[in-house]
């Protein structure tokens, strides 16, 4: 069988060393070309390459020596994200590269004791409510002790670092709704009342749903973090399709969304001025679209080769190292290198669709989509912000972008993928 | 479930696959365009770092150059206010504009190999250089132009009819490029728009030069009015509108009709027409596109088919009317009479060099628009032969050239008429076609005509 000779070499991880040797030059190469091509790059630049290449190798070898089952693509492919990542950051501020190093590696010491505590995942669909819960107070909490970036007031502030609440609750969220339609999907499915000709199930089934979803959007308001709203929201309404199937409710809250989208249109000014700046951005050339103007020029800079590492002016767009680091990307390495990132970003989505379909348990197969739904959405939506293909909504370019939180957030997430794909192969 | 999951990885892959599409659009086909905005930085920041290149005229006088004092470049324009229009400026305050703009990318060391020298330069921290430019243009008959325009508002446009090369197009007022940022503020307030480069984005009435176009048009239609006689009582009435004519011309043919302009004859001319027919002559012309010079330019307007009643045909025919052009429009219609009824693109910019010299843009002439046939343009021709040797243009003879041309006054509401001049020399192969406007100065014949002999004969002097 195909699939059980895929799942041997997984088990032996020999692809994952394979793809991790790919992508070890092109960290390599990056960071040494950061050093020849720039007299800001110190010494640092020469170390924090290998460095970076030999910790992604120490986690392959010690899953390889643990027997761990996982699937031998994510490691490989976020390697090469947080190579650009790495390279892109050092590139525009030494010393952004140099925390993004460490938040790298703290990154991944939570992915392996991610997938060590929590590789009998299961028993995180027993806790649902409590991650309603703490998850809500993670919301709440920003709107009163929050700091404000960008617009968006999400963050905690703890002194030493920031924690932006969002990225984590995306996790809980997840694994809340996976653990609730588990046990309603007959019902939501089937529906047990009729109205007309539509059967719709009773409110016990679907109160929760709405209201958890009605809630986080209002907080997401009341914070001003559009992206988030709609990744929330985007993946909500995933989670719900893939568990019941019925269009019906997928119709019904793309329904809800452009009420809502209508009315904050309405109620909020600066929803308004996102959408005007998206519409034509010239106008506000030097006010509020002025950013994403920046972004067009480094874009359009890039041609398809780009400008090469450290030629570009990406620095002229204001918080080009988180949320638009895909615009100084495109500048500097071209449309290949955006086209590559979006690919990578692809291919990441594969494997999570992939992951998702092999397992035989629900709850698992409702978790991996969602958290695939989750960053595949969060990947598009930013990017697809900064190039002006939709309206600009501040969140963070995954594995790419500078920042400790959504860094860390989205190991976890990853490793919770593999841990599913693990026990899927482990049954066997 | 497994069905759900996998449309739901097909929709995220197409949503990701859109994403690729559109960044490719973006980057490759949108991209160059946008990143040539004045609002763009980086073109400040390359020229800090860059000997931008030399531009120079035909004859490789130099018109605009960087000198470096402390350090810092500065651009020098040495012909001054008589290229202004064309060469642009580069302003840290205000922006870029015209050829220095629009060729920002050569100039700065940007496209072919300098992409790669200038990178390596970079990085060996040597000076990053950028390539020279070589424009059509004369500086000697642009000086001369400016001159002759004797700082009244208006425009001249001289160019080769063979190729579209052009080698003079001054307009007037002008303004010193060199002290673009202590004057900015006086320009912008100016009620004579020094900033406007009257020779290309005019808006002009071309009055009776447009009897060119109406010859042009009736001869498609009718080949047989070649030989046919019109009678000139001095006036016409279309519809209960009358038109006063000069003068009472009498028994005149086509040719001569052009020789004295005739507004009797062209009238009916252009109500023969119709409204089709009168669009189709203009379109021929290209007197509603852009020619493409590489500068902002204005394209010509007219009157909606749906508004060309009689009257307004009569009218729009002898160049009255909403009819509105641009000199350099009104020089591509003695262009295409000079060159057989073909109207070759105009162009300012010969060649274009990396920083070692070699040609990396060479420009060369390119068929624009058929506007007319051989047969008729000979015609034409002829009736503007006959303008120059006893009709209202003889004033534009030169002595050892025969000029070919034809006057217009065009009446307007600002004042006196504007003097309008278009013909082309020497006439039996032609090199040189010229356009003249000198805005409220009188009649085309006295004030416009001289100008083009002038231009004419030092052009001719000069081997063009």
């Amino acid at each position: 069988m195909a699939s059980s000779a895929i799942n041997k070499l997984a088990g032996s991880r020999a692809t994952e060393r394979n793809l991790l040797l790919l992508a070890a030059p092109y960290t390599l190469a990056g960071m040494l070309a950061l050093y020849l091509g720039s007299q800001r790059a110190g010494y640092q630049s020469l170390i924090l390459g290998p460095a970076a290449v030999a910790a992604f190798f120490l986690v392959h070898l010690y899953w390889k020596k643990v027997g761990y089952k996982g699937d031998s693509y994510l490691l490989p492919i976020t390697a090469v994200l947080s190579a650009t990542s790495l390279v892109v950051l050092y590139r525009l501020n030494p010393a952004y590269g140099m925390r993004q190093f460490i938040w790298i590696l703290i990154g991944l010491g939570v992915l392996l004791l991610t997938s060590r505590l929590l590789v009998d995942f299961r028993f995180l669909g027993d806790y649902k409510y409590i991650y309603a819960l703490a998850g809500l107070i993670a919301l709440i909490l920003p709107i009163f002790f929050g700091q404000e970036h960008g617009g968006a007031k999400s963050w905690l502030d703890f002194g030493l670092f920031q924690f932006q609440s969002s990225e984590f609750v995306k996790i809980l969220v997840v694994l809340f709704l996976a653990s609730f339609l588990t046990e309603n999907k007959a019902v939501l499915s089937a529906g047990t009342r009729s109205l007309g000709w539509l059967s719709i199930p009773g409110p016990q089934e679907w109160v929760p749903l709405v209201a958890m979803w009605g809630v986080s959007l209002l907080l997401l308001v009341f914070q001003r973090d559009l992206g988030t709203a709609l990744i929330y929201f985007g993946t909500f309404l995933a989670m719900v399709y893939v568990a019941t199937a019925r269009v019906s409710y997928v119709v019904f809250g793309l329904g809800l969304f452009t009420a809502g989208a209508a009315a904050s249109y309405q109620l909020f000014g600066h929803v308004r001025s996102r959408v005007a700046i998206w519409l034509n951005p010239w106008p506000y050339a030097d006010t509020a679209g002025y950013q994403l103007i920046q972004s067009y020029f480094a874009i359009g800079s890039g041609g398809v080769l780009g400008t090469s590492l450290g030629q570009g002016y990406p620095d002229f767009i204001p918080l080009v190292h988180s949320d638009f680091i895909f615009s100084a990307i495109c500048e500097e390495l071209g449309l290949l290198g955006g086209a590559a990132i979006i690919v990578l970003f692809m291919f990441y989505v594969f494997r999570g669709i992939k992951i998702s379909m092999n397992t035989k348990d629900e709850f698992a197969a409702l978790a991996a989509s969602g958290f695939t739904a989750l960053l595949g959405l969060q990947a598009f939506i930013i990017i697809a912000g900064v190039t002006g293909l939709l309206p600009l909504t501040g969140v963070t370019l995954p594995y790419v972008s500078y920042g400790g939180s959504s860094l860390v957030a989205n190991f976890i997430l990853m490793g919770l993928l593999l841990n599913i794909s693990h026990e899927a192969a482990a049954d066997l | 479930m497994k069905n759900n999951i996998l449309k739901l990885g097909i929709l995220m892959l197409g949503l990701f696959a859109i994403l690729v599409v559109y960044l490719s659009y973006l980057q490759v086909i949108r991209g160059p365009s946008i990143a040539a905005s004045p609002y763009n930085h980086r073109f400040q920041e390359y020229e800090a770092q860059v000997q931008r290149g030399t531009i120079y005229d035909a004859r490789g006088t130099v018109l605009a150059r960087t000198e470096f004092t402390d350090g810092k470049g500065k651009r020098v324009y040495p012909e001054g206010r008589n290229t202004a229009h064309l060469l642009g400026y580069i302003s840290e305050m205000y922006g870029r504009a015209g050829l220095e703009s629009a060729y920002d990318r050569y100039l700065l060391g940007r496209e072919g190999a300098d992409r790669i020298r200038n990178y390596v330069n970079k990085i060996l921290d040597r000076q990053q250089s950028g390539g020279d430019m070589v424009l059509t243009l004369d500086a000697g008959l642009q000086e001369l132009a400016v001159d002759l325009l004797g700082g009244r508002r208006g425009a001249v446009v001289l160019l080769d009819p063979r190729s579209g090369a052009v080698r003079a197009m001054a307009t007037s007022p002008s303004f010193d490029p060199n002290k673009l940022d202590t004057i900015w503020n006086s320009l912008v307030a100016d009620e004579d728009s020094p900033l406007l480069n009257r020779a290309t984005q005019g808006a002009y009435p071309p009055g009776s030069t447009f009897k060119v176009v109406t010859a042009a048009g009736a001869l498609a239609e009718k080949p047989d009015l070649a030989a046919k006689t019109f009678n000139c009582p001095g006036f016409i009435e279309v519809n209960g509108y009358k038109l006063m004519d000069t003068d009472a011309h009498g028994d005149v043919d086509l040719k001569k009709a052009l020789a004295v302009s005739c507004n009797t004859t062209f009238a009916q001319l252009g109500v023969g027409l119709g409204p089709e027919g009168f669009e189709r002559a203009c379109k021929a012309f290209g007197l509603t596109q852009d020619p493409g010079l590489g500068l902002p330019a204005r394209a010509g307007t007219m009157a909606s088919v749906d508004k060309l009643h009689p009257a307004e045909l009569a009218s729009s025919a002898i160049g009255q009317g909403e009819v509105l052009v641009s000199p350099l429009q009104m020089a591509l219609v003695a262009a295409a009479i000079a060159n057989k009824g073909v109207i070759m693109r105009p162009y300012l910019v010969d060649n274009v060099k990396d920083s070692m010299g070699e040609v990396i843009l060479q420009t060369a002439g390119r068929k624009w628009l058929t506007a007319t046939t051989p047969q008729i343009a000979a015609t034409i021709k002829e009736g503007m032969l006959e303008a120059v040797r006893y009709g209202t243009a003889t004033a534009a003879a030169v002595s050892g050239t025969q000029v070919a041309g034809k006057t217009g006054s065009a009446q307007n509401p600002h004042g006196e008429t504007h003097a309008w001049f278009i013909g082309f020399a020497p006439a039996s192969q032609p090199t040189l076609a010229v356009a003249v406007i000198v805005e409220n100065s009188g009649s085309g014949g006295a004030v416009a005509a001289p100008i083009a002999s002038r231009l004419i004969a030092a052009a001719t002097a000069k081997g063009y």
